[in-house]
C-alpha cells in the first residue's frame, strides 16, 4: 500500500510530536481540567486525605457550584483586596519593567570598552532569580539597612520629583504620579533584578535590525533620538508584546505575588477548592485583560515580512 | 586607476577598454564580484585633503563647504558622542551595583563571625573572617550527608531531567516546525497554554495522578520519577517555553537542507538527527543550560511531589527551620534573628556558586545562544 507523500509527512510530523501529546494528556491536560472541575465542587466532595484526591468530574456537580467563586468575590475578607493590588502592581511594573529592559538593551547593544562584562553582569538575574535566593536576600537586604535599592534611589531625589511637579501646576495628578515613581525607585532592585530574561530577549531583537536600516538613518543624518522612534522601535515591536506576556506570565510565580501566596495558604488548609477556584478566577481576570492588551499592542506592531 | 582595480588588475584590463567604448562599464560581461568604480567612494582626493593635516584641520576644511544646518548637526553628534559615554558608564555602574549588591553581601556576610552583625561599624568588611559559619551551614543543610545528599541529588536530576527534556522537547519543537497536519494549530496553541497557565494551577490533581499513578497501583510520591516522567515527555519545568524556543529555531533553518537529504533516501528521523541536529549545536546547549538553571532553581516542584528526597533550592527554603534545630536550639547558642542572617547568607552562597561557576565558563552560550536560537524571528 502506498500512502501519498503529503499523508506521509503529515504522519511524519504525528510521530514527532507523539511523545509530547502523550505526556501532556497525562502531565498537563487532564490536571487542567481536573483543577478546572474543583472550582465548582464543594470542598467536601474533594475528600482530600493522604492518598490525594478523590477524582471528580463534571458530573458530580452540586446545586450550589458557583459558591466558590461567590464565596471568593463577596465574602472572603483578603481575595478582592490582594486581587486589586496585584493587578494595580502589575499595571504599574509591567510597563516599567518593558520600558526598562529595552532601555538598557539599546545601552547593552551598542559599541564600549567592558560590554561584555557589563552583559554578563545584566544577565546574571536571569540564572538567580528565579529560586528562593531571590527571596532571602531580597529580605535580608531589606532587613540590615545595607538597601542598595534605597542607595540608588537617593541619586533621583524624589521629593525632587514632586516639587518640580508642584511648580508645574499638576497637582492633581502629581499625588499619584510622584507615588508611581516613587514606588519604582524605591523598587529597582526588584526592577533590576526581574528583567533580565526580557533585556536579554530584546538584545536578541536589536541586533536583528538590518545593517541597511541602520546605514539608510545615519546617511540622512538621524539624530539618536530619532533613530530611536523611527527604527529601533519599529523593528522590536514584536519582542514588545512577547516580553510583555513574559512578565506578566512572571508575575504569577513571583513570591511576592499576594494572591498566589493565599492559593497557597489555602492548598496548605486542604482547602483544594476554594484554592482552585481562586487562581482560576484570577488566571482568567489576567488573561482576559492580556487579550485585550495585545489586541490593542498588535495593531501598532510591524512585521517586516509578510 | 582606483583601489578595485589595484586588487584585481585582470579584471581592471578587461574592463578598462569597455568603459572607454561605452563610458559606464557593461555589466554582463564583467567577472563575478567586480564591484564598478562609481559605486566606490573616491578615496584619492580624501587623502589628498588629509595630506599632513591634522584632523582638526581637515575637518574645519570641510566645515567651510556646509550650510549651518550640516554644521549644527555635527555639533550636536560630538557633543552628544562626548557625553554618552559618561552618562552611559553611570547608568550602568550603577544599576550593575543593585545587581551585584547581593552577590557582595552574601561574600561579605557569609565568612563573618555572626557577633559582627551586633557591630553598626561593619557593613562590608567583616572584622572576624572564619570559616566556621561556612561549615555549620554545609553540615546543616547536609551536603556532607553520604546518603541523600541534596547536592548530588539536585546534580543528578537537574542533568537527568535535562537531557531528557532536551531531546524530546527538540522532536516536538521538530515536529511543529516542519510538518502540515491536521490539528497543528490547535495542538501548538496548547504549547502555548502550557507556557500560559502557572504551576500552581495544576499542582493538586497531578499529586492525585502521581499518588495513584497506573490506577491506584503505585505510588510515585517522592520517587524521583515524578520529574523524570514528564521530563521524558517533554512537560518538565517551563518544557512549553523550550518547544517554542525550539520550533523558532528549527523553522529559521534553510529547508533545502532537508530535501537534499530525504533525495538521498533519507527517513525524517534520520534527517533530523544528522542533518538538523548537528546545525543545532548552539541551540541545543543554549535550551541545556536554562533547563539546568530553572531545574536547580525550582522549588514548588520539588516541594510539591518530594518529602524526603532533597534538593538544594529545598533545603535552602526551609534553611531557617533547620538551623533552627540544629544550631540555634542549643541553650548556648544564644543567636539573634539579625545575626541568623549570616547563616542564611552562607546557604545561599552555597547554593549558587555552583550555577555562578557554569555561567562564568558558558556566559556566551547562555547570552549569545539566545539571540542565535531564534526566540526573535
Amino acid at each position: 500500500m502506498k500512502i501519498p507523500y503529503e499523508r506521509r509527512k503529515a504522519l511524519y510530523g504525528y510521530g514527532f510530536i507523539s511523545i509530547w501529546m502523550i505526556g501532556t494528556l497525562l502531565w498537563f491536560l487532564i490536571p487542567l481540567l481536573e483543577s478546572l472541575c474543583y472550582c465548582f465542587m464543594d470542598n467536601a466532595q474533594l475528600k482530600p486525605d493522604v492518598g490525594g484526591m478523590h477524582k471528580v468530574w463534571l458530573w458530580s456537580v452540586g446545586q450550589n457550584w458557583l459558591a466558590n467563586f461567590k464565596y471568593a468575590f463577596a465574602a472572603d475578607p483578603q481575595y478582592k483586596q490582594n486581587l486589586i493590588t496585584v493587578l494595580k502592581d502589575t499595571a504599574i511594573t509591567t510597563p516599567m519593567i518593558l520600558i526598562f529592559s529595552l532601555f538598557i538593551a539599546v545601552i547593552l547593544n551598542q559599541e564600549f570598552k567592558g560590554r561584555g562584562f557589563a552583559r554578563a553582569i545584566f544577565f546574571l538575574p536571569v540564572i538567580i532569580a528565579t529560586g528562593p535566593v531571590y527571596n532571602i536576600i531580597s529580605g535580608d537586604i531589606a532587613s540590615t539597612g545595607a538597601d542598595s535599592g534605597a542607595q540608588f534611589s537617593t541619586l533621583f531625589e524624589t521629593d525632587i520629583v514632586d516639587q518640580l511637579l508642584e511648580f508645574l501646576g499638576v497637582m492633581n495628578i502629581s499625588a499619584q504620579l510622584s507615588d508611581i515613581i516613587n514606588s519604582v525607585v524605591t523598587n529597582i532592585f526588584g526592577l533590576v533584578w526581574s528583567s533580565g530574561i526580557q533585556i536579554l530577549i530584546f538584545l536578541a531583537a536589536l541586533q536583528n535590525i538590518p545593517v541597511s536600516a541602520k546605514e539608510a538613518a545615519s546617511m540622512e543624518g538621524a539624530t539618536a533620538w530619532e533613530y530611536f522612534w523611527k527604527i529601533t522601535l519599529p523593528y522590536v515591536s514584536p519582542m514588545i508584546l512577547a516580553n510583555f506576556i513574559y512578565t506578566v506570565i512572571d508575575s504569577f510565580t513571583k513570591t511576592d505575588n499576594l494572591v498566589m501566596a493565599r492559593v497557597l495558604d489555602k492548598q496548605l488548609d486542604w482547602d483544594y477548592a476554594y484554592a482552585a477556584a481562586m487562581a482560576w478566577s484570577y488566571f482568567a481576570i489576567v488573561m482576559v485583560v492580556v487579550g485585550i492588551v495585545v489586541m490593542i499592542i498588535n495593531k501598532f506592531i510591524f512585521y517586516e515580512v509578510e | 586607476m582606483d583601489l578595485e582595480n589595484k586588487l584585481n588588475p585582470e579584471a581592471a584590463e578587461e574592463a578598462a577598454p569597455l568603459r572607454e567604448k561605452s563610458g559606464r562599464p557593461a555589466h554582463p560581461q564583467l567577472p563575478e564580484g567586480y564591484i564598478p568604480p562609481s559605486a566606490v567612494p573616491d578615496v584619492h582626493e580624501a587623502h589628498d585633503v588629509g595630506e599632513g593635516m591634522s584632523k582638526k584641520e581637515a575637518m574645519k576644511i570641510r566645515m567651510q563647504s556646509m550650510n549651518k544646518q550640516e554644521i549644527a548637526y555635527l555639533r550636536r553628534k560630538q557633543i552628544f558622542e562626548k557625553c554618552w559615554p559618561v552618562f552611559r558608564f553611570l547608568i550602568l555602574f550603577g544599576l550593575g551595583f543593585v545587581i551585584l549588591t547581593p552577590l557582595m553581601f552574601m561574600i561579605s556576610y557569609g565568612f563573618r563571625e555572626n557577633t559582627d552583625m551586633n557591630d553598626p561599624t561593619i557593613i562590608w568588611i567583616p572584622r572576624h573572617l572564619t570559616l566556621r559559619i561556612m561549615k555549620q551551614t554545609i553540615n546543616a543543610m547536609g551536603l556532607t550527608q553520604t546518603k541523600n545528599n541534596p547536592l548530588i541529588n539536585t546534580l543528578v536530576l537537574n542533568i537527568g531531567c535535562s537531557l531528557c527534556q532536551v531531546v524530546t522537547c527538540a522532536l516536538t519543537g521538530y515536529g511543529f516546525a516542519r510538518f502540515r497536519f491536521k490539528g497543528r494549530n490547535l495542538l501548538f496553541g496548547i504549547v502555548i497554554l502550557m507556557i500560559l497557565v502557572p504551576t500552581q494551577i495544576i499542582s493538586i490533581p497531578l499529586y492525585s495522578t502521581f499518588r495513584n499513578f497506573l490506577f491506584g497501583h503505585v505510588n510515585l510520591i517522592d520517587n524521583k520519577l515524578v520529574m523524570y516522567l514528564p521530563a521524558l515527555t517533554a512537560n518538565g519545568i517551563r518544557a512549553g517555553l523550550m518547544i517554542f524556543i525550539f520550533r523558532q529555531f528549527f523553522r529559521g533553518l534553510p529547508k533545502e537542507l532537508e530535501d537534499a537529504a530525504y533525495l538521498d533516501g533519507c527517513g525524517p528521523l534520520m534527517t533530523f538527527l544528522r542533518v538538523m541536529v548537528p546545525n543545532a549545536g548552539s541551540s541545543f546547549l543554549t535550551v541545556f543550560l536554562f533547563s539546568i538553571v530553572w531545574y536547580w532553581n525550582d522549588y514548588y516542584v520539588a516541594s510539591s511531589f518530594f518529602t524526603n528526597t532533597k534538593t538544594i533550592s529545598l533545603v535552602l527554603k526551609n534553611l531557617d527551620g533547620t538551623l533552627n534545630i540544629a544550631i540555634f536550639n542549643n541553650a548556648n547558642a544564644n543567636v539573634s534573628a539579625r545575626e541568623k542572617i549570616v547563616w542564611l547568607e552562607a546557604g545561599c552562597l552555597i547554593s549558587i556558586t555552583p550555577m555562578l561557576i557554569l555561567y562564568a565558563l558558558l556566559q556566551k552560550h547562555f547570552t549569545e545562544g539566545i539571540e542565535r536560537s531564534g526566540i526573535v524571528g
